[in-house]
């Protein structure tokens, strides 16, 4: 029986070696279909018998630079995919959010040894105002960072309004029910639009939840009812009796969303209009 | 293998990852490679130079990087695309290390690239990493070792890290592979066990 090596053909003990091109060769390579039940393992001695190497380091050295040109190609065509930028960008935002909520706790906690008198308590400044007031009344260090939230919260917003446009074009189906925004960082949980397309609408509904799940199915805490499905508002705003089945119902559709999203990628009103009508009903006190 | 005052070294071009140096050669930490502290739990096989190592998991290439100082060739299996960018990194810089972007759970992706050789190394996050070293076991010599760095947390993470050994060594036995020694990992690593087999 004939068996296919990287190098050649192997029939009956007399090698036929490759003689193309590297990436003739790679391409080559990544259309043969081995059978495991007959495989053989080659021994490099038959590369160099039928004239494919002349030693030992060069039959390394073109197996090398073929694997090499394979495995370029093939990180060419992951990041290929239009959800690598997108979740790139979505982690990016909450990161800012991150770094803008740590920075703005110090420098307020750093106004506030400058100025003995000032307390937060009984004031109801939003905090973007009281980190303007700082950077206008700071000078040095302080003034800088504080000046540099100021624009990284710009940056933020810039950046929002921009990962939830992506998302609308990546997952228009996904967006049309929980919005970009959300739906970004669903897809940035489950890792990307094709594991996301794989999932259960049960894992969804609390994906982002892991430390209660496994809290639950480990020492049989009560299940959580949400993760990111939460931050949409007909989650949270939902009566607390009938949230858990709202979740659930937007997780179940939000399944569907995804594979659309994935298999199809353009909006399918067909679809969203009754889901939309579906998930609204269970938000519906009986 | 070689030590230095107690201290795990291999022979090769540093600056891979920011390793400490003693002197010329590497300093092989037992706290990040788990391969490593085996070796500083006493129990491994030695690294010879003449040796073909089929390299499972390979990640971003930190401990085939230390493996390719003491073998002939390592055939370094990694699926995910970023840690793939460094293991070509590695690979340029080092001529012995065959760099292979494929799934370590479908060898017939690979297979036409591979040999036999002579230790089979496995270190993958996956659920069904004892089929995953069943299945690898073709690539394998007759006599050869295979070294299964077993993670337990990956496998369940919700089952006593234990348990999931004491299943997985009857699985591998079952598929012909003839389980010679196995050790906790601790304290360098946790619920990572290691098992050296070797195939009949």
């Amino acid at each position: 029986m004939m068996q296919s090596y990287w190098f050649g053909d192997i029939e009956e003990g007399t090698c036929q070696p490759y003689s193309g091109g590297a990436a003739d060769s790679a391409e080559r390579i990544l259309s043969l279909h081995t059978s495991m039940e007959h495989y053989v393992p080659p021994d490099w001695k038959a590369a160099l018998d039928c004239g494919f190497c002349s030693d030992r380091a060069d039959y390394l050295s073109k197996l090398r630079a073929v694997c090499v040109l394979i495995a370029e190609g093939k990180i060419r065509e992951k990041y290929k995919s239009k959800d690598t930028d997108l979740l790139q960008m979505t982690r990016t935002l909450d990161e800012l959010d991150t770094v803008i909520n740590l920075l703005t706790e110090r420098v307020v906690e750093w106004h506030q040894v400058r100025q003995p008198s000032f307390s937060r308590k009984y004031r109801r400044t939003p905090v973007h105002s009281l980190v303007r007031m700082i950077a206008q009344r700071s000078g040095g260090g302080l003034g800088r960072v504080t000046g540099d939230i100021e624009r990284l919260s710009e940056t933020r917003t810039v950046l929002a309004r921009e990962v939830s446009a992506r998302a609308d074009e990546v997952m228009p189906n996904c967006s049309a029910l929980i919005g970009g925004l959300v739906a970004a960082r669903l897809l940035l949980h489950a890792g990307g639009l094709e594991p996301l397309a794989r999932l259960p609408g049960s894992a969804i509904q609390v994906l982002g939840a892991r430390t209660a799940l496994f809290s639950h199915l480990r020492s049989h805490t009560p299940a959580p009812k949400h993760g990111i499905i939460f931050q949409h508002r007909r989650v949270h705003n939902a009566p607390r009796e009938v949230r858990g089945k709202v979740a659930r119902v937007l997780a179940a559709k939000l399944a569907i969303a995804a594979r659309l999203d994935f298999y199809r990628g353009v909006a399918d009103l067909a679809f969203i209009e009754p889901a939309q009508a579906r998930i609204d009903a269970a938000g519906e006190v009986p | 293998m070689i030590w230095i005052d107690g201290v795990l070294v291999s022979r090769g071009e540093g600056g891979v990852y920011g390793e400490r140096m003693l002197g010329d050669v590497r300093i092989w930490d037992p706290y990040r490679s788990k391969l490593s502290a085996l070796y500083h739990l006493g129990k491994g096989v030695e690294l010879t130079n003449d040796m073909r190592v089929l390299y499972l998991g390979a990640a971003h290439g930190t401990t085939v990087s230390h493996v390719a100082d003491y073998a002939e060739v390592v055939y370094a299996v990694e699926f995910a695309p970023r840690p793939m960018q460094d293991l070509l990194e590695v690979s340029r810089r080092r001529m012995n290390v065959v760099p292979i972007m494929a799934d370590a759970s479908l060898p017939e992706q690979y297979a036409p690239l591979l040999e036999s050789v002579d230790l089979v190394y496995q270190d993958v996050a996956q659920p069904d990493q004892a089929i995953i070293a069943l299945r690898n076991c073709i690539f394998l010599k007759r006599g050869g070792t295979m070294i299964l760095m077993l993670k337990t947390r990956s496998v369940d993470t919700c089952r006593e890290p234990g348990l999931v050994f004491s299943d997985t060594v009857p699985r591998l036995a079952s598929g012909g592979l003839s389980v010679k020694d196995s050790t906790w990992l601790a304290p360098y690593h946790h619920d990572h066990a290691a098992i050296i087999c070797v195939k009949e």
